[in-house]
């Protein structure tokens, strides 16, 4: 069943868009882009071969539209889509249109999808597959259920719990509850989210582990029933149940428990017959037990980190799989990390804010570079602005070194390299991050961020020397001082190149 | 030529000129000498000769507030506002961890009002939520800059804001 792809259809946008054109270009793959309004000079139009436009801003009028999609797959003759990460990936109705209109789904079967993207069946197939699963319910709690019910059975699986979403992912449609008094508010936020997110108002009801580590197999399978697990992931460190940074390998896990996490987590995907890339979820306890959380069915932001200590390209192997070629990886490499590597996503967000986003225009951007870098961005540069109808996510920062200690001081200059003007970003709290003692050895879980930042009440991630504040005062002065006396104010749009260096030289 | 200036919240008194290729910038009466060279029309590189030829970039952005720019530097971003003549509103040496006076909170992004958690009237304490509003598929919440009283709530729940759109007042 070995069929030969010519052309992909990537229905997606931003940094993930990119990378997935850049592997289908290694591979001499076409690729066809799709853009809303705001998006017709991004990075991903400009580097596809071909580029259609989907409509409004709003992601359900462009990159949820399934029909549009499907009709720019016919119209471009893409015999192939890739539906990356976030909007459709985990949509397995978008999966069965691409198979009846006849074109190839880079992913797992709509079946998988569906399965897997229910919260409580996967849950149920984990649990058959002999996996262990955190304590809570079976059953998906619909909107008719009422708020006296879930308060019955939320009592039952005993407080603290988290409230999710069946069809939820990302951190959407989630609320921790630690009381019973603080349900109800819970609830309705949960919901609405849920509803507004995936339109889908069911949730589930699941105990809160104290101080869990978020640990997590990427996976890939073949269309002949070989399951290839990958070494793990950390993503212990978040905010809002959303991962912001990552590494592999986690600095507390055992080669013996290593192989049990991905036995556990092969075990799960045979089970439902899963083909294509995937990563099961697991919480890790402090006793060191584990529970499977959830399965994405579909390639994760993360990817990069598992990449760059098993020097395997994932997107690659999406690709070979669903053109039915055969996994030929070597398992026990795949379990067996060279180096350490680490992970930060920088989102316009202000850290000292409560993370709140900080869309807009960016006036200046120089992205770092070097040894052991590697950057994925959808194309933030100077003068774009970042819309505030997607994912406020520039770019995902990595970086490898050999031990972990060299990766986290590698990272740090990196950051330090970075300066993204206009815009509050992210970097500020990962330079916090990386020099605080506790994520330096290791002693992360899942409350980490909401601890540092209660912990922190308001102080600033990166408290200014006294020596920078006269620093920052003298350059605001020279910049004032310098216009003043710059021969002709105002005459810069229009000046040549020759004026333009005179001017610099006269500043020296 | 000399600057007020307020640099994160702080009165800074800058004197400045040139004096043998250099640059001789006085802050609050500390004299420095500058070699300050353009790398772009935002962006200087600056090198003290005095201070061991110490060496660092520093890049000018506008916030979008009137008269503020963000001084990128590698040790932070300052907030500086050009005060000159207008100093005397200001108390040298005020901290920036609790604000003073009125306080206007703005929407940050452009989004939707979803809840309001104050009435005008009401006391506050310093980060208390004061309005929930969804951007980005996140709900997000406003809380107050200062303790106090919230003398005015200008928006309804239910509304579109765009960034910059003043939501509740606090004295």
């Amino acid at each position: 069943m070995h069929h030969a792809l010519t052309k992909v259809l990537v229905a997606n946008r931003g940094e993930i868009a990119v990378r997935i054109i850049r592997a289908c270009r290694e591979m001499h793959l076409r690729t066809v882009a799709v853009y809303s309004e705001c998006d017709r000079t991004a990075l991903h139009v400009r580097y596809a071969d071909e580029a259609y436009a989907i409509g409004d801003n709003a992601p359900r009028d462009s990159y949820l539209r399934i029909d549009k999609l499907v009709d720019v797959a016919r119209q471009s003759g893409a015999d192939a889509v890739h539906p990356g990460y976030g909007f459709l990936a985990e949509n397995a109705g978008f999966a069965r249109a691409c198979r009846d209109a006849g074109v190839t789904f880079i992913g797992p079967s709509p079946e998988a999808i569906d399965m897997m993207g229910s919260k409580t069946a996967a849950r149920a197939e984990a649990m058959a597959a002999g996996v262990p699963v955190v304590p809570g319910t079976r059953e998906a709690l619909g909107p008719d259920v009422a708020d006296a019910e879930v308060a019955r059975i939320a009592a039952e699986v005993g407080y603290p719990i988290l409230i999710k979403a069946v069809a939820g992912g990302g951190g959407k449609g989630m609320r921790t509850v630690a009381r019973a008094a603080d349900l109800p508010g819970a609830l309705r936020a949960a919901r609405s989210e849920a509803r507004s997110s995936f339109g889908d108002p069911a949730i589930y009801v699941e105990r809160r582990l104290l101080r869990p580590r978020h640990i997590e197999i990427q996976l890939l399978g073949d269309h002949h029933g070989v399951v290839v697990p990958f070494v793990e992931r950390e993503c212990s460190i978040q905010r809002r149940h959303q991962k912001v940074v990552e590494e592999s390998p986690s600095p507390i896990i055992t080669p013996e428990l290593r192989r049990r996490m991905a036995a556990a987590a092969a075990a799960v995907a045979r089970r439902v017959g899963y083909h294509n890339a995937g990563t099961i979820e697991f919480l890790l306890d402090e006793s060191g037990e584990f529970f499977f959380l959830e399965m994405n069915t579909r390639l994760q932001v993360e990817h990069p980190i598992t990449e760059l200590v098993t020097g395997t390209d994932l997107v690659h192997w999406q690709i070979r799989i669903a053109r039915g070629e055969r996994l030929d990886l070597d398992p026990e490499r795949m379990l067996a990390p060279v180096g350490h590597a680490i992970e930060c996503r920088i989102y316009a967000e202000d850290p000292d804010s409560d993370f709140l986003p900080s869309p807009g225009l960016v006036t200046a951007l120089r992205a770092p570079a070097g040894p052991g870098i590697r950057r994925d961005d959808g194309g933030a540069v100077a003068g774009v602005v970042v819309p505030v109808f997607y994912d406020p996510l520039i770019a995902k920062l990595a970086a490898w070194a050999e031990t972990r200690p060299m990766a986290i001081s590698r990272m740090a200059r990196a950051l330090d390299e970075y300066d993204v003007r206009g815009i509050k970003t992210t970097i500020p709290f990962f330079r916090w991050l990386l020099a605080d003692p506790d994520f330096q050895a290791g002693r992360i879980d899942t409350t980490y961020i909401d601890q540092a930042l209660a912990a922190r009440n308001g102080r600033p991630f990166l408290e200014m020397p006294e020596h920078a504040s006269d620093i920052a005062a003298a350059a605001a002065a020279l910049q004032a001082f310098t216009r003043t006396a710059s021969p002709r104010p105002g005459a810069a749009p229009s000046e040549s190149r020759w004026q333009r260096v005179a001017r610099t030289e006269g500043l020296r | 030529m000399q600057l007020q200036l307020d640099v994160n919240g702080r009165l800074r008194t800058v004197d400045i000129d040139r004096k043998d290729g250099l640059y001789r910038v006085v802050v609050d009466g500390v004299e420095r000498f500058v070699d300050a060279a353009a790398v772009d029309a935002s962006t200087f590189s600056l090198i003290c000769p005095a201070e061991g030829r110490s060496s660092q970039e520093v890049g000018l952005s506008p916030t979008g507030l009137p008269g503020e720019i963000a001084v990128h530097m590698a040790a932070g971003v300052a907030s500086v506002r050009v005060l000159t003549g207008a100093a005397s509103r200001f108390g040298r040496g005020a901290g920036a961890a609790q604000a003073a006076g009125t306080q206007q909170v703005l929407a940050p992004m452009p989004g939707k009002v979803v809840k309001l958690l104050v009435r005008a009237g009401d006391e506050v304490k310093a980060r208390q939520g004061l309005v929930v509003v969804e951007a980005m598929k996140m709900e997000n919440e406003l809380r107050s800059p200062k303790d106090g009283r919230v003398s005015e709530v200008l928006v309804a729940e239910g509304a579109s804001v765009e960034a910059g759109r003043l939501l509740v007042v606090v004295e």
